[in-house]
């Protein structure tokens, strides 16, 4: 397949990683294509593609993870190659393996490899074999409450419960002792089998306060594999990266040429091909420890892309396409600093609880150094059924801190009106001493943060003068004549403040 | 107009005269001087004493939600009655503890007649692709289950009562 080129592209994901893949066809002049359930016929990734086609009802299960409706969308349009994105299909070995069956590329490593890479147990294995460090914990999944119940007595507690086939914080859970064993574990399998259709779990020591540090890497169809450096993702809350960063402040220079050596050493043992990701934890001591190997774009691509100035989706689409890797491993820099916050569609006041609803009003930031990648639009409808991400905020700097000083500038502008987002929680949490110093681990939201959080000052006297000036305002449109008294059965709050527009003064 | 302003709990008295851009607005008895224009839909611009602040306006039943630059504040707005003080809050009674969103009933955590603290998880609801789990608005007693397990549930759907 060497020398091949795409002529048109099908991007089987939905929002803002569906728009990002979309992007970067364009720019390549390549047409793509958008598959859509019918909750998302007014999504902007439908908007911005060249061709949209429909696969079926609003839960994924029967549309975006239906592998026969996007093949068939794919025939219809006639695209060469398929790319998933991350989450849904992205690393179901079936789809990659039907998507080769059906004459269509994969824009993705070989099924495989999906399948070594993507279940966790096995991973552990080959990196043991490649001679990566992993943490204490099961080789093989388990699904039943006994083996699971023998295992933790082996292993010891603090420990992590898995999902087998999980990833996303999904079926994750931390037990803290041997009581909460068996609840935890029927929570985990049960969010398992919803989310993966697999209820097994494993069991791994937890790491006491541990960084999480990923390595990204890169090969070729010609046994080409490079490493991208580290990403800090210790900004978690319930298991869920919200905060990322590269480089880490936490990484030395030793450690980064480390950790990629390691990653670059299981990549070349599998025979990896194309983008993937290593994510290991890293103890208060510095040393690093495998976790699992991520056989898809990550949602955090872009920091990398950031400080590296490469384009990761289109070197994607240049690996499916059999070409070489365009640099070495030594022609490869990190340059200044970025960080990225995710936008979620939550209420962080009420422990992140999905927030998903119509969009009222939008207002994205930008200027110097600022990359708003969202899959949103005024007006839009977050719907209930997917992932309530609703875009990443990106920004780089020289330094860490002009890329922190800039976010929280960034953060400011950004106003999302008619559904909760984590845009507030951001705000806070780029002024906190602990983050601003980079020494943070993956307990710092619910630990340290929530603490300085829970008595915080909020800007109450301009809010209510701002909600009082609204009010007022709205009466006096819908009663031109200042002074006369209105009738006390229509009270001001069951006008729309649209119908205040009408009879807006100078 | 006289309002009775509420933020977390605490309640503020204001008052609001002007017109044209142009109000004084006045704060548990502290005057300012705000010039606030409209920047589009839902948006209003404040200059308070030269100090600028965008405000994003939500309208909700009972008040407005404020989009300020750094944090979301919920005011909730009353008619002030002439003379009279600002309202208590509204004291411990029966509370429904309903559904945030739509989604699944997963599990009950609680059983009718149990005593429960505050902060306390008394069900898991399934949505978004994610467990989450609700957790009891204040200490008291499960007066009654109003949802079952495995139960499609509709934003706002009573799951249990608490009193």
């Amino acid at each position: 397949m060497t020398g091949r080129r795409f002529g048109k592209i099908l991007v089987a994901n939905r929002g803002e990683i569906a728009v990002r893949v979309i992007r970067a066809c364009r720019e390549m002049g390549i047409r793509a294509v958008a598959v859509f359930s019918e909750a998302d016929r007014l999504a902007l990734h439908v908007r911005q593609a060249d061709e949209a086609y429909p696969v079926g009802p609003a839960p994924s299960g029967e549309s975006y993870l239906r592998i026969d409706r996007i093949l068939e969308a794919t025939r219809a349009s006639g695209a060469e190659a398929v790319h998933p994105g991350y989450g849904f299909l992205a690393e179901n070995p079936a789809f990659a393996r039907a998507c080769e069956e059906a004459g269509v590329a994969f824009i993705g490593p070989r099924p495989e490899s999906i399948a070594l890479m993507g279940e966790k147990t096995s991973a552990r294995r080959e990196a043991v074999a490649a001679g990566l460090p992993v943490v204490p914990g099961t080789l093989e999944p388990l699904a039943d409450d006994e083996a699971i119940a023998r295992e933790a007595d082996r292993i010891g507690f603090p420990l992590m419960l898995k999902a087998a086939a999980g990833g996303g914080g999904k079926g994750l859970r931390l037990v803290t002792a041997p009581g909460g064993l068996r609840g935890a574990a029927e929570r985990a399998r049960s969010e398992a089998k919803g989310a993966f259709g697999d209820d097994r779990v494993y069991l791994e020591k937890a790491i006491e306060r541990p960084r999480h540090v990923e390595i990204q890497v890169l090969a070729d169809t010609h046994g080409n594999a490079v490493h991208l450096f580290e990403r800090e993702c210790s900004i978690q809350r319930r298991h869920q990266k919200v905060i990322e960063e590269s480089p880490s402040p936490f990484v030395t220079p030793e450690l980064r040429e480390r950790m990629g050596a390691l990653a670059v050493a299981l990549v070349r043992r599998v025979g990896y091909v194309n983008a993937g990701t290593l994510e290991f934890l890293v103890d208060q001591d510095r040393a690093p420890w495998f976790l699992e190997m991520n056989t898809r774009l990550q949602v955090e691509h872009p920091v990398t892309e950031m400080v590296t100035g490469e384009d990761l989706v289109k070197l994607q689409i240049r690996i499916a396409q059999g070409e070489r890797l365009p640099f070495r491993q030594e022609d490869l820099r990190q340059r200044g600093h970025a960080i990225e916050c995710r936008v979620y569609a939550e209420d962080p006041d009420q422990g992140f609880l999905p927030s998903p609803g119509r969009i009222l009003a939008l207002r994205a930031p930008g200027g110097p150094g600022v990359r708003d990648d969202s899959g949103v639009y005024e007006g839009w409808e977050v719907p209930v059924h997917y992932d309530p991400l609703i875009s990443k905020l990106v920004t780089c700097g020289y330094s860490r801190r002009d890329a922190l000083l800039r976010m929280r500038r960034a953060v400011s502008e950004y106003k999302v009106l008619g559904i909760k987002t984590t845009l507030p929680f951001f705000a806070r949490v780029l002024h906190h001493p602990a983050f601003v110093a980079g020494d943070v681990d993956t307990s710092f939201v619910d630990g340290v943060f929530a603490e300085a959080d829970r008595g915080r000052d909020r800007p109450v006297e301009v809010a209510v003068a701002a909600a009082a000036l609204a009010a007022f305002r709205e009466r006096q449109a819908s009663r031109p004549s200042p002074g006369s008294s209105g009738p006390a059965r229509s009270p001001w709050w069951e006008a729309g403040l649209r119908d205040a527009q009408g009879g807006r003064a100078g | 107009m006289i309002l009775d302003a509420t933020v977390d709990g605490r309640t503020i008295r204001v008052e609001v005269r002007g017109r044209a851009g142009r109000y004084t607005v006045v704060l548990d008895g502290r005057s300012l001087e705000i010039d606030a224009r409209e920047t589009g839909r839902h948006f209003l611009s404040l200059l308070v004493d030269g100090r600028s602040h965008e405000a994003g306006l939500e309208k909700r039943p009972g008040g407005y939600t404020v989009v300020l630059d750094d944090d979301v504040v919920s005011v909730d707005l009353a008619e002030a009655a002439p003379g009279a003080a600002p309202p208590a809050r509204r004291p411990s009674g029966p509370t429904r503890v309903t559904a945030p969103m739509p989604g699944r009933l997963v599990r009950m955590l609680v059983a009718p007649g149990q005593d429960v603290a505050a902060g306390q998880g008394l069900a898991v609801v399934e949505a978004m692709k994610m467990e989450n789990e609700l957790r009891s608005p204040r200490a008291g007693r499960v007066r009654e289950i109003a949802a079952r397990e495995g139960q499609a549930v509709d934003a706002g759907a009573v799951l249990l009562v608490v009193d």
